[in-house]
């Protein structure tokens, strides 16, 4: 069953857009097709978009840096980017601040991070 | 900005409020009937009383500088006479608060000190009695005068309000100002942003300076932000927190921060504070700094001529 965000495939990376507020139910949904769609592609990197968000609370942190380590064990390098001020500053003030992450400003600087395409 | 319909606002006075004072001031329907009958002796006797009131206003060398040349007195003298036979209107509404409100405005605004304005009071009180002596029997007189007494505490108490509302206007507009100078970030070079902090760093502070940098490194797409703090004269556990949180904060959106100016004095409180900052990158001087970020940009500073 496809989820409710679309993941596209850009040479051998995943990108994603999130433009919808990640509900406790869709955020899991969400981190189940990212794994899922890694496992099946074996991509290097993935790039997740969130400045359509202009709320993250814990949870859907939570589920984002989690997401990201486990794209990790599965060697798949993880990029945030486009986090808003606002986001970022409600994120620090609650202590939560996604260590582990890479953040970046915008999806042409993530890219940039994310591992060059193999040969 | 000193407009009579700000004052209004911002005093709230609607009819609501203006009931809440009448019955305060204990202003009834007798007191206005009593003075609307008053009126003929208001026009009467006004020049009269407003001249002498001016002449305490213009023997008193504070009040008097406010009163520069006979024009100005002429003028202020029509003012005040119009203002006299108001008192003799029998009506309190909002029109008639509005009108006081703007007289208070006026006052504010030439600066002349409430002692002065409530001052000239007195004497305006004491002339109004002796003439009503003079022209009405005694008990008529009293009941005049008190109802003249009510409406003057009235007026005044606007006054004051219009003074007040005026200066936390201006302390408003101060902080305002304040605000805006406590967190000037400037964009340095292309990408690169600086943030010099001076003074003391409190919470509430700190949160401005961290929502105002986030929104300025969005902005520009800064990938690195300076916070310089040499001019900060206490580094204590608090503001290292504040310091790390925007780092975190800056680190989300996807630049890095960079500390400079940290003297020896910075240096060895925070060791000794045992606070770990060692999750940032710092600098002693800011020109350190600035090549730092230079460098995270893949630029540098050449030399072109040997010294």
């Amino acid at each position: 069953m496809p989820g409710p965000i679309p993941i596209l495939r850009v040479a051998d990376n995943l990108l994603v857009t999130v433009q919808t507020d990640l509900h406790d139910a869709v955020a899991d949904a969400f981190q189940e097709d990212l794994l899922v769609t890694i496992e099946r592609t074996g991509a290097a990197g993935l790039l997740i978009d969130v400045s359509g968000l202009d709320l993250v609370d814990s949870y859907v942190a939570r589920v984002l840096v989690d997401t990201a380590k486990m794209a990790k064990l599965m060697g798949t390098e993880t990029v945030i980017v486009g986090i808003r001020p606002e986001v970022a500053a409600t994120l620090v003030r609650m202590g939560f601040t996604m260590s582990g992450v890479r953040t970046a400003l915008n999806i042409d600087e993530g890219l940039l991070l994310l591992p060059r395409p193999r040969k | 900005m000193n407009s009579p319909v700000n004052y209004m606002q911002r005093l709230r006075i609607d009819d609501k409020e203006l009931r809440a004072r009448r019955a305060f001031y204990e202003i009834t329907d007798e007191d206005l009937a009593r003075l609307a009958g008053l009126r003929a002796f208001g026009e009467r006797n006004g020049a009269a009383i407003v001249d002498a009131l001016y002449q305490l206003l213009l023997e008193q060398p504070e009040s008097r500088t406010f009163f520069p040349d006979d024009y100005t007195v002429s003028h202020v003298k029509a003012k005040q006479r119009d203002y006299f036979l108001g008192l003799f209107q029998g009506r309190l509404d909002l029109a008639y608060v509005e009108d006081r409100l703007r007289v208070g405005a006026v006052h504010e605004r030439i600066g002349m000190p409430p002692k002065l304005y409530i001052g000239a009071y007195s004497r305006y009180l004491r002339l109004l009695f002796d003439r009503l002596l003079a022209e009405l029997p005694v008990d008529e007189a009293h009941a005049a005068y008190r109802s003249l007494a009510k409406i003057v505490a009235f007026d005044k108490g606007l006054a004051i309000d219009t003074y007040i509302a005026a200066n936390l206007n201006t302390v408003a507009r101060h902080q305002a100002a304040i605000r805006e100078l406590s967190t000037p970030v400037i964009r340095v070079h292309r990408r690169i942003l600086l943030l010099p902090l001076v003074g003391t760093v409190d919470s509430h502070r700190a949160a401005q300076i961290m929502e105002t940098l986030l929104l300025r490194v969005v902005e520009e797409q800064a990938r690195a932000v300076i916070v310089d703090i040499a001019g900060v004269p206490t580094v204590d556990t608090m503001v290292a927190d504040h310091l790390l949180k925007t780092t975190e904060a800056v680190r989300l959106l996807g630049a890095e921060t960079i500390l400079t100016g940290i003297s020896a004095q910075i240096a060895r409180t925070v060791v000794q504070l045992g606070v770990d900052i060692s999750t940032m990158h710092t600098r002693a001087r800011l020109e350190d700094g600035i090549e730092l970020a230079l460098a995270l940009l893949g630029r540098a500073i050449t030399t072109t001529k040997a010294d």
